[in-house]
């Protein structure tokens, strides 16, 4: 049985090295290389005068405002995320299982098309306004207000999962130890539940703070170009008449020494895999 | 000996969705008793221990300590505390944090209370001289110094010194266990509950902690509400036994008379293994089975009522043939180390006989009972 799912993942490990390990090492090559399309594939050589685009105040803004808005989702899909998995894991309803299936629902919906909606409600002549006659969110496309919704809103799901997953984990158990131990009911979730969940939150926040911080789309169509990111420097830098690979690739490897520092933090904390949830 | 009660359970009732799981239950605990919930599985022994330690509220009925009603008050407002069945030790927490949980997450007051005023005056004036200001701050170390001090103790009480700081994952079932009645006892609990706290444990272990759990009852004058499915661990560490059945009590006493006196078939099943015989009471001191009229004693039924008679293997003797009452056969012999365990069929009714003698399968032998150890119940309708 053994040998045939190790056959059964060759393929797969095949996948692996082609399309994700080489493509790796190419981008962490061409980033210190003077490659862009205006240069043949025989004149490439080792460059790194290119990375003095790091320190142009343009990418720096746009570094800032990533990791500023990444950051700020973070920290409200916790503390959201937070209350809605713990408003599930105390009810008392039956099948939660439906609720969790609501909440990650507006995932089974295209990401482009979710936030096109968004900005349309955001906009000044909106479906709400055309509706009713009038729209509490009417007019705000365009601010960091409406990226930071429209961040919150795509990732809270990734937030509210590992964190109910490390509630349901915890023994009910420690809970009546708690209260036989003299806690009210107060002091047993900030002395037993809170620092049992953890984990279960710094999961989520991980994995709310990558695509986030990665991300071009959602700051494009709703930050209506006031708001450069990382991600759209990037896209800049590939959709160009000249289309600077070696840019691309630099800010890539910069993003991803964020993401694998991110992932450390994972493996420190997330030992029984909850993001794999 | 004029005893105090401690707990009194009065008509308490507790049903989960119509089904009745505690029924009518009237109990009363005293002072500093090791008294023992026995009885299988689903026969509401967890769920009554679950209604004194105030996690469940029962449906009907009163729950008085120390002559308050305490149906209403949360496990936190009760002078009770619980070992659990698989101990729930705080994983985010080591040895001697889980051990000062409870007194760590009181308020000044109770602590004031808890340790005496007068220690507390003196650890101050240790630490900080004798005309300092009582400020919070510095009374929250003075707090801590005597709260990691009891803990330190509670874990010698336990035999677990040097183990402060591991970690609960890294500590023996047999000690996790331990540190669970630490994590208790440090609270000075009038009442400790423990819920199947041995089960986990390996046979060797289960028998020394049962000695050890005895001692500390009687060490500390607690008085120890014990549940249990083991007959064995009842009989060891309880002054009294409560058997129980489908929520009703069966019969109350002390291990002695509960084995030699069962009240009825179940209760004689239940504890240990035993013989039941029918037959008929003659007359007083008279009763006839297996074909022969016995000497009794102690028993009174009306004459020619038909009786159950309770025999425990251990107190049949062995005789030679002529001096025998009964005769049977041997039909089956397993040594068990300090006796030999032998099924004799004595005119086709099977008797469990005990004797330090070998006898082979097929021999024949003679059997007596002395009077007081024949026991009688009434016949029930099954």
């Amino acid at each position: 049985m053994n040998k045939v799912f190790k056959a059964l993942a060759v393929p797969y490990q095949i996948w692996l090295y082609i399309l994700v390990f080489i493509p790796l090492l190419a981008m962490v090559g061409i980033a210190i290389s003077n490659y862009d399309s205006s240069v043949l594939l025989n004149q490439i050589n080792v460059d790194l005068s290119h990375w003095s685009i790091l320190f142009q105040s343009q990418n720096v803004i746009a570094f800032r405002n990533s990791v500023v808005f990444a950051v700020l989702t973070t920290i409200i899909c916790a503390v959201l995320g937070y209350f809605t998995a713990y408003y599930i894991f105390q009810s008392k309803f039956k099948n939660k299982f439906i609720i969790l299936t609501i909440v990650i629902l507006p995932m089974w919906s295209n990401l482009i098309l979710r936030v096109d909606a968004l900005n349309n409600v955001f906009s000044k002549n909106n479906i709400i306004s055309s509706i009713f006659g009038f729209s509490p969110f009417g007019n705000i496309t365009g601010t960091g207000l409406a990226i930071l919704i429209g961040l919150v809103f795509t990732y809270l799901p990734f937030m509210i999962l590992p964190v109910y997953t490390a509630l349901e984990k915890i023994d009910y158990a420690l809970q009546e130890a708690a209260l036989d131990l003299g806690l009210t009911p107060f002091k047993k979730f900030w002395k037993v539940i809170f620092p049992l969940s953890l984990k279960g939150v710094v999961t989520g926040s991980i994995m709310v703070f990558l695509p986030t911080l990665a991300g071009f789309a959602i700051p494009k169509i709703l930050g209506k170009g006031n708001f450069l990111f990382i991600g759209n420097v990037i896209e800049n830098k590939l959709l160009s008449s000249t289309i600077f690979y070696n840019h691309g690739s630099l800010l890539a490897v910069v993003i991803l020494v964020f993401i694998l520092g991110s992932i450390l933090l994972l493996t420190r904390f997330d030992k029984e895999g909850e993001t794999l949830l | 000996m004029h005893k105090k009660p401690l707990i009194e359970l009065i008509n308490v009732t507790k049903s989960y969705d119509g089904e009745t799981v505690v029924d009518n239950l009237n109990l009363t605990i005293y002072e500093n008793e090791f008294v023992t919930l026995l009885g299988p599985s689903g026969c509401g022994k967890t769920t009554t221990l679950r209604m004194i330690g105030g996690f469940v509220q029962p449906d009907e009925g009163k729950i008085v300590i120390n002559g308050k009603v305490f149906n209403d008050l949360p496990p936190y407002a009760r002078p009770i505390h619980t070992v659990f069945q698989r101990y729930a030790l705080f994983p985010h927490l080591n040895v001697i944090g889980n051990v000062a949980f409870g007194l760590a997450n009181r308020n000044h007051e109770y602590l004031l209370k808890f340790f005496g005023e007068e220690k507390v005056n003196l650890t101050f004036n240790d630490m900080f001289g004798k005309d300092q200001k009582k400020s919070a701050s510095k009374l929250n170390k003075v707090f801590d110094k005597l709260i990691e001090q009891a803990a330190k103790d509670a874990l010698a009480l336990v035999k677990l010194s040097g183990y402060e700081k591991r970690k609960i994952d890294q500590i023996s079932g047999g000690q996790q266990q331990r540190v669970a009645l630490a994590r208790a006892l440090v609270n000075k609990p009038q009442i400790l509950l423990l819920d199947e706290p041995l089960a986990a444990l390996d046979l060797k272990l289960r028998q020394a902690m049962q000695y050890e759990l005895k001692e500390m009852q009687l060490k500390l004058g607690i008085t120890f509400i014990f549940v249990t499915h083991d007959q064995e661990e009842a009989m060891t560490m309880s002054d009294r036994i409560v058997v129980m059945k489908d929520g009703l009590i069966q019969q109350l006493g002390t291990p002695k008379s509960i084995y030699n006196e069962p009240v009825n078939r179940y209760v004689a099943n239940f504890i240990g293994e035993t013989n039941i015989i029918p037959g008929t009471y003659v007359k007083k001191d008279v009763v006839h089975f297996l074909g022969t009229d016995f000497k009794c004693m102690g028993y009174t039924f009306n004459d020619g009522e038909a009786v159950d008679v309770v025999i425990r293997p251990e107190d049949f003797d062995v005789v030679d043939l002529e001096k025998a009452k009964i005769k049977g056969t041997v039909t089956f012999s397993l040594f068990k180390g300090v006796h030999n365990e032998l099924d004799v069929d004595v005119n086709g009714v099977k008797l469990m006989v005990n004797t330090y003698e070998t006898y082979e399968v097929g021999e024949s032998i003679g059997l007596t009972v002395d009077p007081y150890e024949i026991h009688m119940m009434k016949v029930e309708d099954v």
